[in-house]
């Protein structure tokens, strides 16, 4: 039997005997929860996910319940450390009442059908409110260009607050609807007298129970429900318990496989290296003590890097280190670190007070600091940054007959697909991207560049290529966070309050709302960029641009209140007066560090408060400055990112991102000369180890369960400024240019 | 042919005896649980022992593995599967993030414990100070650590 | 080079791969054998040489390469991940300016006579507790022997 779909949303979808797809026919979030599935479905390309074994079903693109009443959450993100899998699973699996401990965690292969709709919407509509009427509507053309997007990624903290909140959780809904629809069917009682728990229905009026497999077939037979209702927080058994993460055991024993592990029978291995300087290509090419060295199989120069192909990745890498390469000439080959700022400072000068591009403009910033009593300016400087992941780029790629197959740890595995297709010059239907664990992500395995190479490799040879770089290579070719040159001026009144906030800065990316403070209460905002051509290649890096500007905000913010004679907390407790919300995540951090009480003799407290991600998060740190150089003891996180879906998870990636942000903070400096990155590994791009981690302490807060924010990124834009005020606080020393490295405290 | 004792077993690997014990444990012997960080010693996420010692087998030619028995992380589980008490102590404490570098934080950690069953802050911190974890989880490590050594958890060294 | 050496190594020069589409193929192509095939000799080794001591150094300059990555041997060389090591024989330990050594190092009180250089290269942890230098660089005593009279030769004329 076949019928045509029309609810009352209005948008016709199809549902067929054995599929639903529907754009647009929804529930509750405004997007397909349902791809509804059963074996034999000839357009099938969830069909893997089905071949665990027989009388599965596959409800809807995001659960499958099997006959062992197994459900399995299918995840369209992936796993980088920030527990996005057992998080989503736990949405999903509350709302459907689920047995956790019998859910598992498959993530979804890169398929168009599995683009995340939600972030589509955040990204080309943020903040807009639909009417109800034209969700649909709306809904399916955002698909339609989330599809061709390419957008199944993950990052920009999304993956919890747009993923979870509106597909997760409202499949999770349809599916227990569904699946009590069709109990209610077979044992002909109403609905309303089924109650669910565990993976379990039951009938307390017969005292009839089942587990949900008994009726999984019958519902998939369901229609999904327009809109199926969301549990509040009173009801969450699930949200909200630090439940244990189910990728960490295989990180514990070594079976967790990273894309640098893949394996494929008759695999080779490259080394490579890329014109240093952006722009370069390899000029000339001397491979004669390359070819005579152990396990080499061919070189190749690619135009723009050299290639050693050999039986272990060592030998191609000994062998690629005696090539003698020379690159052509650039206008970038004398470009050093002075040059780039200096010209940052030239195009800020040229733009003078009317150019650059608006960015926000309320009142009259201009006036405003003409007439005040106190007038404070500032210039700050951040420079560019490496990601400096764990686990080097690398892929591994075959082409042959006219198919690809690439493995690699991505953040975007639709992106990758679509990369590896268009350097073999294949269709991507031809291509079949296997996604593994990433060793870090931070926004650097959102690029598809070694996808690029690697595949064009592997073209080139016809067999299996493990493409790895080394670290010297990772460190050189990276897409970094940019460096940023930022002015202010702030204009107060006789009483110190904050009347005038004028800003320009160089570049911007993304979020648009980095540099914007909407939350504080300053009459005049006048805020514009002036974009500049940088160098390097750049890309997001943790937190993108809310790691300059937090900084750049949070240090002119307690410029501004050491000018108005103001303790740094209350000088922002005034700015935040009105907002509950804001106030209690600032108060609850000040309060859990002592904030005011006396500390020893060249120690200080900082604080800083940056809202990002749709979470809000203040921060002070501790600080003793009695030794050569800052040691940062303790810090305090206040977060408030809605709703907490995992406390324990949550909590580690502000531990995470603090860790991240201090590395950047104390030490962090990609510097140019020549054109060429000059740091090559560890030993001259410093990390943060144990012996200097400080301990952090987080409070979380569920300021609003309706609107969830992010986890991964939020934690880090306020750690640099509220180290560097904490220095101030210490030693009336201003930094306003990181690292602290440069600076001497002696 | 090079003869090699990786995990109490016995095995051969035809190799240039330069080449690092880390190239031969994850390409010749295919157990990739080992990792490839930085290939200078900085980050010890390429950790093994030899002869229970913690060394970095991006920087030590198979050859210096002669006569000596190579632990891998895969060599940490009980033959039965049974989870080493630092691995169970990790996955307690929920350490890992991205994991990446754990093999070798754990290898490390494993090795302290078995030359000092109790040791203080500043011992984690010497031995441990030469690992990097990008996802800073080193506040759990140190927990995990003390969790393994029956003691109490503290915050941070001094 | 021999012959079988010349005839094993084929250099293609390739144009754009095959579709319009697909991204650049190699500009140069040097296919030296292909995977299954027997491997050719492998790179030459330190030349023989008459003077035993000579070929010592040679062979500890050779394995300095492994140590290259963080120390650097030339007069006057920037320090690296480890100091430099311009005439360290003879020298007392944590004594190379602008090193940050660790305080272990710093407090030993040692000499870096030939012998405390070998038993330290066996085993840091063990002579210098607390050092950062890495286990296991030089496992080899022979290496380890070469590797210092390679050391002892930058000072000597």
């Amino acid at each position: 039997m076949s019928r045509t779909e029309t609810d009352s949303t209005g948008k016709k979808g199809k549902w067929t005997r054995r599929a639903f797809i529907g754009a647009g026919v929804v529930a509750g979030g405004a997007l397909v929860v349902g791809v509804a599935v059963r074996q034999g479905n000839p357009i099938d390309r969830l069909g893997p996910l089905l071949a665990d074994g027989k009388d599965e079903q596959l409800l809807n693109a995001w659960v499958k319940v099997d006959a062992d009443n197994i459900v399995t959450a299918v995840i369209p993100h992936v796993e980088m450390g920030q527990g996005v899998y057992t998080a989503l699973a736990q949405m999903l699996a509350d709302e459907m009442d689920a047995d956790w401990s019998k859910v598992r965690i498959l993530e979804a292969p890169a398929d168009m059908q599995y683009v995340s709709d939600s972030i589509g919407r955040d990204f080309l509509l943020p903040d807009l409110e639909v009417p109800a009427l034209f969700e649909p509507t709306v809904a399916g053309g955002i698909l339609e260009l989330a599809q061709a997007m390419g957008l199944q990624f993950t990052g920009g903290s999304y993956s919890v607050r747009a993923t979870g909140q509106r597909a997760m959780r409202t499949a999770g809904a349809a599916a227990r609807e569904m699946l009590v629809a069709a109990a209610a069917s077979e044992w002909q009682v109403p609905a309303s007298e089924i109650t669910t728990a565990d993976s379990m229905f039951l009938h307390a009026e017969s005292g009839k129970s089942e587990p949900f497999s008994k009726f999984a077939l019958a519902a998939a037979e369901q229609s999904l429900p327009a809109k199926p209702r969301l549990k509040s927080p009173e009801n969450y058994r699930i949200m909200g318990q630090p439940k244990a993460r189910h990728d960490i055991p295989e990180k514990v024993d070594g079976s967790a496989i990273f894309g640098i592990d893949a394996k494929v029978p008759g695999m080779k291995y490259a080394a490579v290296k890329a014109a240093p300087v952006v722009g370069a290509t390899v000029a000339s090419m001397d491979a004669t003590t390359a070819k005579t060295m152990p396990g080499v199989l061919q070189i190749l120069n690619m135009g723009d890097f050299v290639a050693v192909v050999a039986d272990g990745y060592w030998q191609a890498q000994q062998a690629l280190n005696s090539i003698e390469t020379t690159y052509s000439k650039t206008e970038g080959d004398s470009l050093d670190q002075d040059a780039i700022f200096a010209r940052y400072a030239r195009y800020l000068d040229e733009a003078g007070e009317d150019d650059g591009d608006m960015e926000t403009e309320q009142g009259d910033a201009a006036k405003g600091f003409a007439e005040a009593a106190i007038k404070v300016e500032a210039e700050y400087k951040v420079p560019f940054l490496a990601h400096a992941t764990m686990e080097p780029m690398n892929c591994t790629a075959w082409v042959r007959d006219g198919k690809c197959d690439v493995w690699s740890g991505h953040q975007a595995p639709v992106n990758a697909r679509q990369a590896a297709a268009d350097a073999a010059g294949l269709a991507f239907e031809d291509v079949t991207y296997h996604n593994a664990y990433l060793g870090g992500g931070f926004g650097r395995r959102s690029e598809s560049d070694n996808i690029v190479m690697a595949t064009r490799i592997a073209k080139a040879t016809g067999y299996p290529v493990k493409m790895i770089w080394s670290r010297e290579e990772d460190m050189a070719q990276d897409h970094y966070r940019p460096s940023a040159t930022s002015r202010f001026r702030g204009g107060l009144d006789k009483y110190g309050k904050a009347v005038s906030w004028s800003n320009i800065h160089t570049h911007l990316f993304d979020p648009k709302d980095a540099p914007t403070v909407p939350y504080y209460n300053i009459a005049s905002h006048r805020i514009r960029k002036v974009d500049v051509p940088m160098q390097l290649r750049f890309g997001p890096w943790r937190s993108v641009d809310h790691s300059q500007h937090g900084f750049f905000i949070e240090s002119f913010v307690d410029e501004m209140a050491h000018a108005a004679g103001k303790d740094g907390y209350e000088f922002r407790r005034e700015l935040l007066a009105g907002s509950e919300r804001h106030l209690k995540v600032l108060d609850t951090a000040a309060k859990m560090s002592g904030w005011g009480n006396a500390l020893p003799e060249k120690h200080g407290r900082g604080i800083a408060f940056v809202p990002s991600f749709g979470s809000i998060v203040a921060q002070v740190a501790e600080v003793d400055m009695s030794g050569p150089k800052p040691r940062v003891k303790k810090v305090y996180v206040a977060a408030d990112p809605g709703f907490v879906i995992n406390p324990d998870g949550f909590t580690a990636q502000m531990e995470s991102a603090i860790a991240y942000g201090l590395t950047a903070a104390l030490y962090g400096e990609i510097t140019l000369g020549d054109g060429k990155v000059q740091q090559s590994n560890f030993h001259d791009y410093p990390m943060l180890r144990i012996n200097e981690m400080p301990a952090v302490e987080v409070a979380l807060i569920n300021g609003d369960h309706k609107h969830l924010g992010g986890g991964g990124e939020p934690g880090l834009p306020p750690i640099a400024p509220a180290v560097t005020n904490a220095i101030f606080a210490a030693t009336g020393k201003r930094i306003r240019e990181l690292p602290l490295s440069r600076h001497s405290f002696a | 042919m090079i003869k090699l004792n990786v995990n109490g077993q016995a095995r051969e690997v035809d190799v240039d005896p330069a080449t690092p014990i880390l190239w031969v444990v994850r390409e010749n012997l295919e157990m990739t649980g080992t990792k490839f960080g930085c290939g200078i010693a900085q980050c010890g996420a390429c950790t093994v022992h030899l002869d229970g010692k913690p060394v970095r087998s991006c920087s030590t030619p198979v050859s210096a593995a002669a006569g000596k028995a190579i632990t891998t992380i895969e060599g940490i589980t009980g033959e039965d599967g049974t989870l080493h008490r630092v691995q169970k102590a990790w996955i307690k404490a929920q350490v890992p993030q991205c994991g990446y570098c754990q093999s070798g934080q754990i290898m490390a950690a494993v090795a302290l414990l078995e030359k000092n069953p109790r040791p203080s802050d500043t011992q984690i911190d010497a031995a441990m100070a030469g690992h990097v974890c990008r996802c800073g989880m080193y506040n759990r490590i140190r927990q995990a650590i003390k969790a393994a050594a029956g003691q109490p958890a503290t915050e941070t060294a001094a | 080079m021999t012959t079988a050496r010349t005839l094993a190594c084929v250099t293609v020069f390739l144009l754009a791969g095959c579709s319009a589409d697909a991204a650049p193929g190699p500009v140069e192509q040097i296919i030296v054998r292909e995977p299954g095939a027997a491997p050719v000799a492998t790179g030459a080794t330190a030349a023989t040489d008459n003077d035993p001591a000579s070929a010592l150094i040679a062979e500890g300059k050779a394995a300095f390469a492994n140590c290259a990555a963080c120390h650097t041997i030339e007069k006057g060389a920037t320090n690296g991940a480890g100091p430099n090591l311009f005439g360290i024989v003879g020298k007392a330990a944590g004594a190379v300016t602008g090193f940050a050594y660790s305080d272990a190092l710093k407090a030993s009180g040692i000499i870096w006579t030939a012998t405390n250089l070998d038993s330290y290269l066996a085993d840091p942890a063990a002579k210098i507790p607390g050092t950062t230098m890495v286990a296991g660089a030089i496992a080899e005593p022979a290496k380890r022997e070469a590797v210092i009279a390679y050391l002892e030769s930058t000072t000597a004329n």
